[in-house]
């Protein structure tokens, strides 16, 4: 008869151990997907809560550190987690990360956060600053692989030039992309000089893969940034909370290129239309002047002509006056002119208007 | 790069206030062509300083991918 090969004999430690060791190395990672219950937070430290399925249930435990979207019971979430025998025997997921999953988990965990934050005034419009019109340092974090990357660079270079822009390449979507933009930020932020603007942009995708700028670390580094930030993720009817504690807000990611730069074409057509309507503008100013100019000649002739009318009727007066004190019209009229002395015998002239008499006085006597 | 850039700022705002000349009470007919020739020129500059500006993309060197 065969000999068997005897079974080791474990102490329970041990026991415990090798099951952890067989988990490590068959299970380093597993995401499990499972709707939450018995969510608590204890000593504002660790968090316990169990996953569970229609016929299934596993204890999961994490630090409050490593929560980064809020969750509540009856949230249907995916943990990524290491299997785990405890040294009570009880078998527990150690959970790295944990996102919502599921449109309606996702759009909760953001509801929640962004009520939070938003009533910490991260959002709060006074809060924001303008970015300038004329940028010249500008910082970009995204995927320089997405399709919104592309699209931004070609709208950047298509619209204005001279910008010196550094790229810091990043996971845009992910577990792992959060920390990333994450210390992108923070690398812009000690650079001195800082940037004039930081741009963070991604282009669309499903509400899992935007998920990532909805992490509350990331939207606080944002709101914290001392750069100011320009944020498209997205399309025009997407929201991420990342969106909301930039200082300016893109629809898309070739939105934000519109709004980082002005069109070198709008401002060459705006140039040569202020200069174009120069010119016109100064010949209508001659016209005016012209028109000035004209308007006091013809007063003035004006003027000359009445003070001539004036003196033309004076001169007229006085000549009707000088016609009739004319000797020539009193004799017309039949009457004579007498010269020499009225003396009886003397010898007189007599001068009518068409004839001149000589006459001797008879007679003279008194009226 | 830069610089070049930044006077494009300038000139376009020497050319708004020399337009904002011609409505002002500094107004002169008589200044008013040699002003118009130099708004015409400066315009000129910033369309061709416009047209010939690039952008430099630099990559950042530095990971960020956790660990690094």
């Amino acid at each position: 008869m065969e000999k068997s090969t005897p079974q080791p004999i474990f102490s329970v430690s041990d026991f415990i151990a090798v099951v952890n060791q067989t988990f490590e190395y068959a299970y380093p990672t597993v995401e499990v997907e499972g709707e939450v219950s018995s969510f608590k937070i204890n000593q504002e430290k660790f968090v316990f809560f169990d996953i569970k399925d229609k016929s299934g249930s596993i204890g999961c435990f994490m630090t409050v550190w490593q929560l980064r979207v809020p969750i509540e019971d009856g949230m249907k979430v995916i943990v990524t987690a290491s299997p785990k025998l405890t040294q009570w025997g009880k078998f527990s997921l150690t959970v790295k990360a944990v996102r919502p999953s599921g449109e309606g988990s996702l759009k909760k965990s953001f509801e929640i956060l962004k009520a939070k934050l938003e009533s910490e005034g991260l959002f709060a419009l006074d809060r924001k600053r303008q970015l300038p019109r004329f940028p010249e340092r500008v910082a970009v974090i995204s995927s320089t692989q997405a399709a919104g990357y592309a699209d931004f660079i070609k709208i950047l270079n298509d619209r204005w030039g001279g910008i010196n822009v550094e790229v810091a390449q990043v996971q845009v979507q992910g577990a792992g992309a959060p920390d990333q933009i994450i210390k992108a930020i923070e690398y812009f932020n000690q650079l001195e000089p800082i940037p004039e603007v930081m741009v963070i942009i991604r282009g669309g995708g499903s509400a899992d893969d935007l998920s990532a700028f909805n992490d509350e670390p990331l939207v606080r580094a944002i709101a914290g940034s001392r750069v100011p930030t320009l944020v498209g993720v997205g399309h025009e009817t997407d929201e991420s909370l990342a969106d909301l504690a930039a200082d300016v807000r893109a629809a898309t990611p070739s939105n934000a290129a519109q709004i980082l730069v002005p069109d070198r074409n709008e401002i060459i057509r705006s140039v040569n239309s202020q200069v174009g309507l120069l010119l016109p503008r100064i010949n209508s100013l001659i016209d005016q002047q012209k028109q000035s100019v004209d308007s006091i000649l013809q007063s003035v002739i004006e003027k000359i002509e009445i003070a001539f009318d004036d003196k033309k009727t004076v001169v007229l007066n006085l000549k009707n006056i000088l016609a009739q004190l004319d000797p020539n019209r009193v004799l017309a009229r039949g009457y004579a002119l007498l010269r020499g002395k009225m003396n009886v015998g003397s010898m007189i002239e007599i001068e009518t208007y068409k004839v001149i008499l000589e006459a001797e006085v008879k007679n003279v006597s008194n009226k | 790069m830069s610089a070049t850039n930044k006077s494009i700022q300038e000139k376009t705002n020497e050319l708004a206030k020399m337009v904002s000349w011609f409505d002002s009470d500094e107004f002169e007919l008589e200044a008013a062509l040699d002003k118009f020739k130099q708004a015409e020129k400066l315009a000129f500059e910033i369309e061709k300083d416009l047209t010939s500006l690039k952008n430099e993309i630099k990559i950042v060197k530095k990971k960020f991918s956790s660990g690094e």
